[in-house]
């Protein structure tokens, strides 16, 4: 499903600023390695999403010292993430009463 | 806080930046779990997966950005939401779309002319291969002989062709045999004259080749406006015989009224009979041809070289150092204007300069109000290219409202240009504002917005960016913003300076020039001027026939009321000279190859120095002594007495002129005949009677208003002879205002842009200051609750003032140095550096920013402390 990376990744900036590769952490931790994407594409996504005014960015220095763009959510963004959430939910929704329907024939 | 991000990389490393922590974290955390380094590094980019196809997605999105920056919806929504921005602030909107459109508007108008004069291709066909050619000088005349050499022995014109401007008969042809007798201006040509120019007539035909064959039939061509004034547009008026000059002429076509070449307002054009000259001389014939494809001037100007040698070898008791000029058609007809040209182009872009710089300072104190608004566009996501672009956009609707008022203006200008313009400048009928010139404003307007737009867009947009909402935003001016706003201001200044100078340089030369004496004592008011032409059946070239009739002419006209005296000259001050000549003084031979520099030899009757008021400084006038049998005798110039004959009484001294030997019998005063602005040069004069001219100048003092008399004057040369015309009457005060036309032309306009530049200066420098006085309306509060007076804080709102101006005043006077040389070629009497006009520039300038800063001082001065303390 389309958009499904975009909505995982505002998903991971939810909480707070996080810099690229702790977004990439993130995502790998959370679906425990089930979704293969390259790292190339997450970064291409959040360039995309900046673009759009979803995200915005800011140079920090990361608790190790190195200098780190940092993304962060804009207001438009969060809308975003919440629209997309309900658009998942009513899909995953969907596909679960297709599958329990199965279970009744 | 600064405005950037102290961390953010430039823009083009951002990227690899990015890339390289990203790698170095993973790299590092594998390692952690136990691989080797090199293992961990080739993991790392096999989880990235391919970087070219990253790399090359993100150029694609950087362009799609740019392309959806400039979408159309985007545009129309910033469009729409900045035309409400501006209609929110009418103050602000009114101020700046008056300096653009005042600075845009004078940019527009000397553009029309530029483009009109300078620009557009000259009305011939294929006009950049056609050429003038002259002896000595480009506008220099030639004999018949000399053409025929030229045609004869030149092999690089494809055609070349001549016109002859008789300057004794001021290039008019009296035209009689239907009708009222009238004079047109007009001269004679060759008759592939007009397919040289390449030019087509709007009625009947040209010459034909061949037609001006000696014994031919004589033709002449007319003006659409003759044929429509004396033949009322009639189609079947050709061909139609009339009497030219006395002699039989057939019109056989009508030029359109576009047709113009040489002088403004030609009329005919009558072919001229090359019958073989039996002489080189006289001088009155000018070449003009069309260069062979491919050939330049300068390869036409170096044959024209070598048959200059061969004249001079087969002729060289009529030439030394004969020079044949060949110069492009383009520099005659406009070779003199392109300096002033240039000169009023330069003043216009000052203009212009100071009302963008004056717009920029109005959008940098509005940017600071706005500055919430766009931090909020900012933190909910915007781009700060989109709000770039909004700003930007609201730019460009001032700008192109602001030109589209100025074409208004420059219309409006345009036409008083046509009424101010002297009458000899080139092209003036063509002068118009066309497709070019708008497209010009257009592209003005927009280079204008972006000047005054983008720089303080940019830094609006990034003070916004770091400026948090949180913050309690007093409006207060960020560092960097005063600053720019300062030097704004002082760029106006200077360039102000620059635009006072330059006016009062040239208004200092057209007064002088006003003030110069022009040789004679007869108020000009009371003088009048006209030029009689006997010609006609009455007039045949009988020796003596001519001379009876001007003595009949003065004795009519001194008989009428109101006429003090009346004389003949055949040329007038300030600058009607007739013609120029070389001469010799007796016993003194001048060496070969240095005749004496040529000098103005007008031909007078007696009374002419009386009718004008010249005063005799020795011998005696010309007197009924002087007949047509007795000796020649010459009056010569005060100027020719002191370079001829220093320490010696010149009467009685004999000049060489021609194959006559004249005798001096006085010295009058130097009279100008070449303009008021040359030199005095040496002059000498000749008795008419003594020989017979057709053309002559009446000079005639008034008692009264010479403008009065006029009509009784005409009615005396009329009871004379009724088929005699008369032309170009007028006073001798308009012929000395018409010849300071230019210089007049040139000081006004200089004028009018340098009020334009005060005027946008001081409104500058007021909303700046008014602007400053009004951000720190608590601080002045605060000090005059702890004491400050009332007028220590007005001293202290103009001193804060005082710097920007004074350092512009200083730029601007080394500039004016600069200027001042660029000018000097249109400057009379006046140094490029004259103190007088330096110093006036500067208080006048000071004065108005006083004014300027005055008005917001005392605003300040007027703030209650009270109300500052309790925090309002």
């Amino acid at each position: 499903m389309p958009g499904t990376l975009d909505v995982l990744i505002l998903t991971a900036l939810s909480d707070g600023p996080l810099h690229g590769y702790d977004v990439v952490e993130w995502i790998r931790r959370a679906t425990e390695g089930a979704l293969r994407i390259d790292d190339g594409a997450l970064y291409m996504s959040l360039h995309r999403m900046e673009q759009r005014g979803w995200l915005a960015h800011e140079w920090r220095v990361s608790p190790k010292g190195r200098r780190a763009k940092y993304y962060r959510l804009t207001p438009i963004g969060r809308r975003h993430l919440r629209a997309g959430e309900r658009n998942w939910r009513r899909f995953a929704n969907a596909v679960a009463s297709v599958f329990a329907a199965r279970g009744r024939t | 806080m600064d405005s950037r991000d102290p961390l953010e990389p430039p823009a083009a490393e951002a990227i690899d930046s990015e890339l390289e922590f990203h790698f170095a974290e993973t790299v590092e955390a594998l390692m952690a779990r136990g691989w080797t380094e090199a293992a961990a590094r080739r993991e790392a980019a096999r989880r990235f997966g391919d970087r070219g196809k990253y790399y090359r997605n993100l150029k694609r999105l950087e362009r799609n950005r740019v392309i959806r920056l400039f979408r159309p919806e985007a545009l129309v929504r910033d469009a729409r939401y900045g035309l409400r921005a501006l209609v929110r602030r009418p103050g602000f909107t009114s101020i700046s779309l008056l300096a653009l459109a005042l600075g845009i508007g004078v940019n527009t108008a000397v553009f029309s002319v530029v483009n009109s004069v300078l620009l557009r291709p000259l009305p011939y066909a294929d006009p950049d291969r056609l050429v003038m050619i002259g002896n000595q000088a480009a506008r220099g005349a030639a004999s018949l002989a000399d053409f025929l050499d030229w045609k004869n022995q030149s092999r690089l014109f494809e055609t070349l062709d001549a016109f002859e401007i008789n300057r004794f008969t001021n290039s008019r042809f009296t035209l009689t045999g239907d009708g009222e007798p009238e004079q047109v201006i007009g001269y004679r040509v060759t008759a592939g004259f007009f397919d040289t120019l390449g030019v087509k007539p709007l009625l009947g035909r040209t010459f034909a080749a061949g037609e001006d064959a000696p014994g031919r039939p004589p033709v002449v061509v007319v003006s659409e406006r003759l044929w429509r004034r004396r033949y009322a547009s009639n189609r079947d008026v050709l061909p139609r015989p009339v009497i030219l000059n006395g002699r039989q002429h057939t019109i056989i076509g009508v030029m359109p009224a576009s047709f113009e070449f040489w002088q403004r307002d030609p009329e005919a054009w009558a072919i001229y009979p090359l019958a073989p000259p039996t002489r080189r001389g006289p001088f009155f014939i000018r070449g003009v041809a069309r260069l062979r494809p491919g050939v330049t001037v300068d390869q036409a100007a170096a044959e024209m070289d070598g048959i200059a040698r061969q004249i001079e070898l087969a002729h060289p008791k009529d030439y030394t150092r004969l020079r044949i000029a060949v110069v492009p058609l383009r520099e005659i007809v406009v070779g003199n204007i392109r300096p002033l040209l240039w000169v009023l182009s330069g003043a216009v872009v000052l203009v212009l300069l100071i009302a963008i710089s004056n717009v920029a300072n109005l959008m940098l104190g509005r940017a600071t109000a706005r500055r919430r608004e766009i931090a909020i566009r900012l933190s909910i996501g915007a781009g700060r290219s989109q709000v770039v672009r909004q700003l930007m956009i609201e730019s460009l609707l001032l700008s192109v409202a602001g030109g589209a008022v100025g074409v208004a203006l420059a219309t409006w200008g345009v036409a008083a240009l046509h009424s101010l313009a002297p009458a000899d400048l080139p092209r003036l009928g063509e002068i118009a504002v066309d497709g070019r010139v708008l497209a010009f404003t257009l592209l003005t307007s927009i280079a204008s917005a972006v000047l005054f737009g983008l720089v303080p867009a940019i830094i609006v947009s990034r003070t916004a960016l770091t400026s948090s909402l949180k913050e309690s935003d007093r409006g207060g001016e960020s560092r960097r913003q005063s600053r720019t706003r300062a030097v704004l201001v002082g760029a106006q200044v200077t360039l102000s300076v620059v635009l006072l100078v330059g006016a009062g340089l040239l208004i200092r030369s057209f007064d002088l020039l006003g003030r110069v004496n022009p040789g004679f004592d007869a108020p000009p008011e009371r003088v009048l001027t006209m030029v009689v032409s006997p010609t006609g059946p009455n007039f045949p070239n009988t020796p003596g026939v001519v001379n009876r009739y001007w003595m009949r002419l003065l004795e009519r006209v001194r008989s009428v009321p109101g006429v003090e005296a009346a004389g003949l000259s055949n040329a007038a001050p300030p600058d009607r000279n007739s013609f120029l000549d070389s001469y010799e003084i007796e016993g003194r031979p001048q060496p070969p190859g240095s005749p004496n520099p040529p000098i103005p030899i007008p031909y007078v009757s007696a009374d002419y120095f009386k009718a004008l008021g010249v005063p005799l400084l020795r011998g005696r006038w010309f007197n009924e002594q002087d007949t047509p049998d007795s000796p020649r005798v010459a009056v010569v110039s005060d100027a020719f007495a002191r370079r001829h004959f220093v320490g010696e009484n010149p009467v009685g001294q004999r000049i060489v002129y021609g194959t006559w030997h004249l005798e001096i019998v006085g010295v009058v005063g130097d009279v100008k005949y070449r303009g008021l602005n040359r030199d005095t040069e040496p002059a000498f004069y000749q008795l008419a009677f003594q020989y017979e001219w057709w053309d002559m100048w009446l000079v005639v003092r008034t008692r009264g208003d010479a403008t009065a008399q006029a009509p009784a004057i005409r009615q005396a040369i009329r009871a004379v002879d009724p088929g005699v015309p008369v032309d170009r009457i007028g006073t001798m005060a308009r012929a000395l205002s018409e010849s300071v036309a230019l210089s007049r032309f040139r000081s006004l306009l200089m004028t009018v842009f340098a009020i334009a530049a005060l005027l946008l200066a001081v409104v500058g420098i007021y909303a700046v200051v008014a602007n400053s006085v009004a951000q720190r309306s608590r601080e002045i509060g605060l000090r005059m609750a702890l004491g400050a007076t009332r007028s220590g804080v007005r001293m202290m709102v103009v001193r804060r003032a005082a710097r920007p101006i004074l350092i512009g005043v200083a730029v601007g006077l080394a500039g004016s140095l600069a200027l001042g040389r660029v000018l000097e070629g249109m400057l009379f009497d006046v140094a490029p550096s004259d103190a007088l006009t330096f110093t006036s520039a500067v208080f006048i300038l000071a004065g108005a920013a006083f004014v300027a800063c005055l008005v917001p001082a005392s605003m300040a001065s007027r703030i209650d402390p009270i109300r500052t303390l309790r925090g309002e």
